[in-house]
């Protein structure tokens, strides 16, 4: 065998060498090797560090408490004032009393994920079973049934008040689902934040790479020498790029719903609605960072940048509540955050362009924002 | 002038191309011939100094004079994924060219430029110099005043070089004022005029026989050698 037929390491190392030598020369490949590990771990070790916590609840006591003759001595027992100290000391669930039916609509309108009625007999039924009586106490539970694990959580803290506080195995929790009233299943709770994040990364993957070959493409300066004005350019990206996110929209909900038959509770048009300006707010997003992107390698990086933080950020994987106190404003201006509001509220909530009229506006305004930084952002001539 | 940084790319440049003559800006790689292009096209503006086309100032008028410019680049600029037909009639439609208009010229831009057949062909299963010529087609598809040639003729054969230049001297009997640009000296000997760049200046300027005559040689290449005192000009 001839000596160049021979593997060589020096060879492999020359490549390597080179390799390393094109991404040190690549500052903003550089800074993305190592912010983005860090931004990832960061988030996800915050948003996933703990299980759920603060969930809002109402609690509404309304046990009058009860004094019964056990032989000679005389018992009084306040139960529900008991499982409400419980609660108010678990930190899984965060306590406001009040009225009951307010309590519901506060469900009913994402204010509350729960609302709990300790009922007047609460006492009396629990002293009159240990008397001997074939009764049972009860407590009415009103959940929010779009988030299966959180609910979970919110039954075991209610579950473990109750055992605490008045030492009795056996109560009726009597369930009820808010929207609707029906139980949902895993799929049903999962597509709506999964249809937020597949228009996440892939609008903003194909809005990245389709504006960035332009810039690889050598094309640029040639067009820089026609008429045709940046502006004019930069909507005739997002214009193109909006057929491809309503393709993508067509195609989720076509999987989601057609073929995996996740509810859709609200208006199917104002979900399409809802998707599609969440589209256009990921290509504007797009084309505004394109204009920071010398290369596809570099564009391609900004997607996952910006994707995964948002399903952390979005309340996709945790509730908002649950995230520490100083990250949740971040939430706030998380576009995804507002699409998982919107998609969930349609999709499991039922709900209506009212409801969901702040979370339209919001994403409006976010459309807007990116639309003038991409204006204010594009280049017209050969960068200096 | 343009300056980046330290480096002055183009610095002291005074030249006017005049109306309906083929004139060849001349120099080494990196004498500034493609900032020179640029600046006067539109698509970079100087950093000092001032540039007139067709009258008005650019890049300030430039949404002007756009319309009756035409511009091929030196890299080809064209987009490799879509047919020639699909490049041609996008660059027509910039120009607020009508579909009639346009499969008028682009008929006969096809048959002069011999690409004739090749119009559904991908730009990628192009041969070089059919990229070439397609980059040339659709700098003139919009039938500009004034058309500028960066190295136009970089990495062609001999016999479609002789072509082209027969083709640029009957687009400027028909009144087109061509601005090329090549680091081939010898072909600049056709051109009307010439100008002679080095490091981002003008060195010099004439008709090809006065500036023979006048530097007492026989070649442009070697009015220029002369005029480089053979030095090692790329900057």
């Amino acid at each position: 065998m001839s000596r160049t037929g021979r593997f060589s390491l020096r060879r492999s190392s020359a490549v390597a060498g080179r390799v390393l030598a094109q991404i040190r020369r690549d500052r903003r490949t550089l800074a993305m090797l190592i912010l983005m590990p860090a931004v990832v771990m960061l988030i996800f070790g915050f948003a996933l560090g703990g299980q759920a916590s603060n969930v809002p609840i109402l609690v509404d006591n309304q046990d009058a408490g009860y004094a019964a003759a056990f032989g000679t001595t005389a018992v009084s027992l306040h139960a529900g004032s008991q499982v409400l100290t419980a609660l108010q000391t678990d930190n899984v669930v965060s306590v406001t009393t009040g009225n009951f039916t307010a309590g519901k609509a506060g469900v009913d309108s994402g204010t509350y994920f729960a609302a709990v009625l300790i009922p007047s007999n609460f006492s009396q039924t629990i002293l009159m079973r240990a008397q001997g009586r074939n009764v049972t106490a009860s407590i009415l539970l009103y959940i929010d049934g779009t988030k299966p694990s959180i609910a979970a959580s919110v039954l075991g803290a209610l579950q473990g008040s109750v055992q605490n506080a008045s030492g009795i195995k056996e109560f009726n929790l009597v369930q009820q689902y808010a929207y609707g009233g029906v139980k949902l299943s895993g799929l049903d709770v999962s597509i709506p934040s999964v249809t937020a994040f597949v228009l996440t990364f892939l609008v903003l993957l194909i809005s990245l790479l389709t504006v960035s070959r332009e810039t690889t493409s050598g094309t640029l300066p040639r067009l820089y020498t026609t008429p045709l004005t940046a502006l004019e350019r930069l909507l005739g990206y997002i214009l193109s790029l909006l057929v491809v996110g309503i393709m993508m929209v067509i195609v989720v909900f076509a999987v989601g719903v057609g073929l995996f038959g996740a509810a859709v509770r609200g208006d199917p048009a104002l979900l399409v609605t809802a998707a599609v300006l969440y589209g256009l707010v990921q290509v504007l997003l797009a084309v505004f960072l394109s204009n920071f992107a010398r290369n596809e390698f570099q564009a391609v990086q900004l997607a996952p940048l910006i994707a995964l933080p948002s399903m952390a950020l979005s309340g996709m994987l945790v509730p908002i509540y649950s995230l520490p106190g100083w990250i949740q404003p971040v939430s706030r201006i998380v576009p995804m955050y507002y699409a998982n509001q919107l998609f969930e509220g349609i999709m499991l909530k039922g709900y209506g362009a009212s409801e969901l009229a702040f979370d339209f506006l919001a994403l409006v305004a976010m459309a807007a924002l990116f639309l003038v930084l991409a204006m204010s952002t594009v280049k017209d001539r050969i960068d200096a | 002038m343009f300056k980046e940084g330290k480096i002055k790319a183009v610095d002291g440049l005074t030249l006017s191309v005049r109306k309906g003559e083929i004139y060849a800006l001349i120099g080494a790689n990196g004498s500034g011939k493609t900032t020179t292009i640029n600046m006067m096209t539109g698509a970079l503006a100087p950093t000092a100094g001032r540039i007139t086309v067709l009258g008005a100032e650019m890049p300030r008028h430039r949404h002007v004079v756009s319309s009756r410019i035409g511009v091929a680049p030196q890299e080809y600029s064209l987009y490799s994924d879509l047919t020639l037909e699909q490049n041609a009639r996008f660059f027509a439609k910039l120009y607020g060219m009508g579909s009639g208009d346009f499969q008028r010229r682009f008929g006969e831009l096809n048959e002069v430029l011999r690409l004739k057949g090749r119009e559904r062909s991908l730009v990628s299963n192009l041969s070089g110099g059919m990229k070439r010529r397609a980059s040339i087609a659709c700098a003139l598809i919009h039938e500009p005043e004034v058309v500028f040639f960066d190295e136009a003729t970089v990495g062609i054969d001999p016999v479609l070089r002789a072509f082209l230049w027969d083709y640029f001297r009957s687009l400027r009997s028909n009144g087109l004022t061509i601005l090329l640009t090549s680091h081939v000296m010898d072909e600049a000997g056709k051109a009307d005029r010439i100008g002679l760049m080095r490091a981002g200046r003008l060195v010099d300027e004439g008709e090809p026989e006065s500036l023979m005559s006048r530097h007492g040689v026989r070649s442009i290449e070697d009015v220029f050698l002369k005029l480089s005192g053979k030095e090692l000009n790329d900057v």
